[in-house]
C-alpha cells in the first residue's frame, strides 16, 4: 500500500504551508488525546492536495476522514478542529450524539506491550511509540484520580500472590479450520490427493482431518458498588488476568458501565489497574445492575460482543432500582451469550437464599451461580469459566 | 512504493473532485452525504483502504456498491464470519477435477505432470485473488464485509495482502495485482479491530441521515411509491429510532417498508396498515411490542 506520507513528491512542490497546517492540526489532536499519528497527517496532507477543498465544510471532512480513526475520537476531533478552523464542524447528518456511555477517552488511549500477538502491529511501531505515549500522558492527565492508587504496597503484594497465580483459560468452541489429525472424523480431499499422486493417482490412504478449537469470547462484568467494595479489588485483578490470558472484554459498574478491556491490556498489573480504577468514576457508589446490564446490551451486547460469548457477573445482586429491569436484561443477555455464570460472593454464607430482590430477578436466566468468595473459590469459578458445560446453553439454567 | 499506473489515472479523471465523486453517486442511485463522499474520494484517489462503520442498515455495503458503480468496474465482495480462512478467502484447488484429470490422463495412457496439476485450470479464485487478478482498466472495488466477524488472525493475513498488493501461490508462485483494488471495510463494532488495520485505512463513521435525505433516499430507491407514503414512512422510522429499540431500524428498513406498503396499493400510512406491515421494520417481538405500546397512531403521527 503506497503511503502518501513517504512520498512528499507525490503532493507538488507548492505544499510546503499545507504540510505545516496538517502537521500543526495533528500535533492539536495528539494533545487532545486523538491519536493522529504522522502517518495520518501525511494522508491528510495527500487528500487536500488531490481534492483541493472550496472551503471548511469540505476541508472538515478530509480532516476527519484521514485523521480519526475511531468514532470515540469524533468528539474531541470536533472540538479541536472548531477551535482551529474558528468555526463550529457541519453538524453530522441525522446526528446522534454518543450513547452517552460509550468511554469517551477509554478507547482512546493507545496501549503499549499488548504481549505477544502484539507484535504485528508492524513496522511503523517504532516511529510513533513516542507520540502514542505523549497522546496516552495527555489522556491520563484529564483522568480522575480514585482512591485505588491509596493501596498499601503489602495489600497489593498479598493479592498479586493469591490472583496473580491463578490460571485463567478461556472457554473453547468448535473453530472453522481443520487440521490433519489420525483419527479425525472429516476427510482431507487434499491431503489423500497429495498421496495418492504418489500412488499413480490411487487414493490408498485416507487421509483424515479435525476441527480445531478456538478460544471462545469471554466476556466478565465485575459490580464494584459499594456493597461489593470488599470484593472489587481482588476481582479487578482477575479482570486483568482474563484480559491478558484470556483476551476477554471486561468491564465494571456501579451506577454506569465502564468498559476497560483497553487500559487492562497493559502488562505492568498497577499500572494497568490505575488506569481502570481511573477511567471508572463510580467506585463504591450505588448499584443500578439493570441500567448497567441495559447499557452493555444496547452499546456492545447485541452488537455481537456478547453472542455466543461465556458472561461472567460478578454482583451481589442488590440492586437499588426496579428489578424487574434487571430481570429482562438478564432475559436478553440469556438470549445472547452462549452461557450465563453468575458470581455472588455472598451465596457461600450459610443459610444463603437469593432473595435479594435483583438476585431473584435475574436467577432464572442464569446457567451457573458460584460464590467466589475466596481464592479456591475463584479458582473453582475459572474451572467452571473454561469447562464450559458440554450440554450447551440452557442446560444449566436454574428453574425459575 | 508502486509507480502510479494507468488506472491511477484514470481514477483522477474519473474523480477529479469530493463534488464529482456526490455527482457520480447520485447517478447510480445513491445519496450521499459530503463526508461520506469525502471518504469515497480519499479511498479512490488515495488508494489507502476505507473502513466504513455504522449502525447496521445506513448503507454502508450500498456504499461500496455504489463506488464500483461510478467507477464503472466489478465489485467484488467478501463476506468475513468467524473462522473465515483463506481457502475461502484466497484461493483454493479443484481437488475433485484434479482428481479427474489424473485419471482421464491415466485412461488417456498420458501422464499429468505436477506442473499441470497444480496450473491455473485447476485453481478456484476465491474473491481477495479475484480482486488483485482484476485486469483493469481500472481497479477492482473490494468489499470486505464486516471484517469485524473474522478471527484477528484473518485480519493479520488480510492486513499483509493489502499492504502488498500480491498473493502468493506456492505451487504457483506469487501474484502482483496490476491494478491493486481500492479496498472498502466495513465493520458494525462488535469488537475491536486490531490498532495495526485501524491505523492503515481511512476512517468514516456513517450516521443516519437526516429526515429529508431519508425521504429522498427512499424516493429514489421505491420511485413508484407515493411522495407522501416515504414522508410518513421516513419520519415514522425516525420516531421509532428514539424509542430505545433493541435493533432501532435504519433507512434500509425504511426502503423494505415503504415497498411492502407500495406492494399492498397503501398510498398512505396509517396505524392500521402500520399495523398490518411493522414486522418490515421491528424484527423482534419485544421491540413489536414495545412500538404498539407507544401507540402506532402516534408513531405514524396521526395523533
Amino acid at each position: 500500500m503506497p503511503d502518501p506520507s513517504s512520498s512528499p513528491a507525490g503532493t507538488g512542490a507548492a505544499t510546503t504551508d499545507l504540510a505545516l497546517v496538517a502537521a500543526a492540526l495533528a500535533e492539536r489532536l495528539h494533545d487532545a488525546g486523538v491519536a493522529a499519528t504522522p502517518q495520518r497527517a501525511g494522508r491528510f496532507a495527500a487528500a487536500v492536495a488531490a481534492a483541493r477543498p472550496a472551503g471548511r465544510e469540505a476541508l472538515y471532512w478530509l480532516a476527519r476522514v484521514t485523521l480519526v480513526g475511531d468514532r470515540s475520537e469524533l468528539a474531541t476531533f470536533d472540538r479541536v478542529v472548531a477551535e482551529v478552523l474558528g468555526a463550529p464542524p457541519p453538524s453530522s447528518p441525522g446526528g446522534e450524539p454518543l450513547a452517552p456511555s460509550a468511554p469517551p477517552v477509554a478507547l482512546a488511549v493507545p496501549t503499549e506491550g499488548r504481549g505477544p500477538d502484539g507484535d504485528d502491529a508492524g513496522e511503523d511501531d517504532g516511529v510513533d511509540g513516542a507520540e502514542r505515549l505523549r497522546a496516552a500522558a495527555s489522556v491520563e492527565e484529564r483522568l480522575r484520580h480514585t482512591d485505588f492508587d491509596e493501596w498499601t504496597e503489602a495489600e497489593r503484594e498479598r493479592l498479586r500472590t493469591l490472583v496473580g497465580g491463578l490460571p485463567v483459560v478461556a472457554p473453547s468452541r468448535p473453530g472453522r479450520r481443520h487440521r490433519p489429525a489420525r483419527h479425525g472424523h472429516r476427510d482431507d480431499v487434499r491431503a489423500t490427493l497429495r498421496r495418492a499422486h504418489r500412488t499413480g493417482g490411487d487414493p490408498v490412504v485416507r487421509a483424515r482431518r479435525r476441527r480445531t478449537v478456538r478460544p471462545r469470547r469471554l466476556v466478565l462484568l465485575a459490580d464494584v458498588s459499594g456493597s461489593m467494595e470488599a470484593y472489587s479489588r481482588a476481582y479487578l485483578w482477575l479482570l486483568h488476568r482474563a484480559v491478558r490470558g484470556a483476551r476477554a472484554e471486561a468491564f465494571v459498574f456501579a451506577t454506569r458501565l465502564s468498559r476497560l478491556t483497553v487500559p487492562l491490556r497493559e502488562a505492568d498489573p498497577d499500572a494497568a489497574l490505575a488506569q481502570a480504577a481511573a477511567l471508572a468514576p463510580d467506585w463504591s457508589g450505588g448499584t443500578r445492575i439493570g441500567e448497567a446490564l441495559r447499557r452493555f446490551n444496547e452499546d456492545h451486547g447485541r452488537r455481537g460482543l456478547a453472542r455466543g460469548a461465556v458472561v461472567v457477573v460478578v454482583s451481589d445482586g442488590w440492586e437499588r432500582a426496579d428489578p424487574t429491569r434487571l430481570g429482562e436484561e438478564m432475559a436478553r443477555l440469556a438470549r445472547l451469550a452462549h452461557r450465563v455464570v453468575w458470581v455472588n460472593p455472598r451465596a457461600a454464607t450459610e443459610g444463603f437464599a437469593p432473595l435479594a430482590g435483583g438476585m431473584a430477578a435475574a436467577l432464572p436466566h442464569v446457567d451457573a451461580l458460584v460464590s467466589g468468595h475466596s481464592p479456591a473459590a475463584m479458582a473453582e469459578l475459572l474451572a467452571v469459566v473454561a469447562a464450559d458445560g458440554p450440554g450447551g446453553r440452557g442446560s444449566h439454567r436454574a428453574a425459575p | 512504493m508502486r509507480p502510479p499506473g494507468t488506472g491511477t489515472d484514470e481514477l483522477a479523471e474519473r474523480l477529479p473532485d469530493v463534488e464529482a465523486v456526490s455527482v457520480a453517486l447520485d447517478a447510480v442511485d445513491y445519496l450521499s452525504d459530503p463526508g461520506l463522499a469525502t471518504a469515497l474520494f480519499c479511498a479512490a484517489r488515495l488508494r489507502q483502504p476505507l473502513l466504513l462503520e455504522g449502525e447496521p442498515g445506513v448503507g454502508k455495503t450500498e456504499a461500496a456498491r455504489a463506488l464500483a458503480a461510478v467507477l464503472d468496474t466489478p465489485l467484488v465482495r467478501l463476506q468475513c464470519y468467524e473462522g473465515i480462512d483463506a481457502a475461502e478467502a484466497l484461493y483454493e484447488w479443484d481437488y475433485p477435477r484434479q482428481l479427474l484429470g489424473i485419471r482421464l490422463a491415466e485412461a488417456r495412457g498420458t501422464e499429468l505432470g505436477e506442473g499441470e496439476l497444480f496450473g491455473r485450470d485447476y485453481l478456484v479464485e476465491r474473491p481477495l485473488l479475484r480482486a488483485i487478478e482484476h485486469p483493469g482498466p481500472r481497479p477492482a472495488v473490494l468489499l470486505v464485509d464486516e471484517v469485524d466477524r473474522a478471527d484477528d488472525e484473518f485480519e493479520a493475513f488480510l492486513l499483509e495482502l493489502l499492504a502488498d498488493a500480491a498473493v502468493t501461490v506456492p505451487e504457483l508462485g506469487t501474484i502482483h495485482a496490476v491494478h491493486p483494488p481500492v479496498v472498502v471495510l466495513t465493520s458494525n463494532r462488535t469488537r475491536d479491530l486490531h490498532d495495526a488495520l485501524k491505523r492503515r485505512c481511512l476512517y468514516h463513521w456513517i450516521d443516519h441521515p437526516d429526515l429529508a435525505r431519508s425521504v429522498a433516499i427512499i424516493r429514489r430507491r421505491v420511485p413508484a411509491a407515493a411522495t407522501p407514503l416515504a414522508e410518513q414512512a421516513a419520519a415514522t422510522v425516525l420516531r421509532l429510532r428514539g424509542l430505545g429499540l433493541q435493533k432501532p431500524p435504519g433507512v434500509s428498513e425504511a426502503i423494505d417498508w415503504v415497498g411492502v406498503l407500495d406492494a399492498l396499493g397503501l398510498v398512505a400510512l396509517d396505524a392500521e396498515a402500520a399495523d398490518r406491515t411493522l414486522g418490515a421494520v421491528l424484527k423482534y417481538r419485544e421491540d413489536l411490542d414495545q412500538a404498539r405500546a407507544a401507540g402506532l397512531d402516534a408513531l405514524v403521527g396521526e395523533a
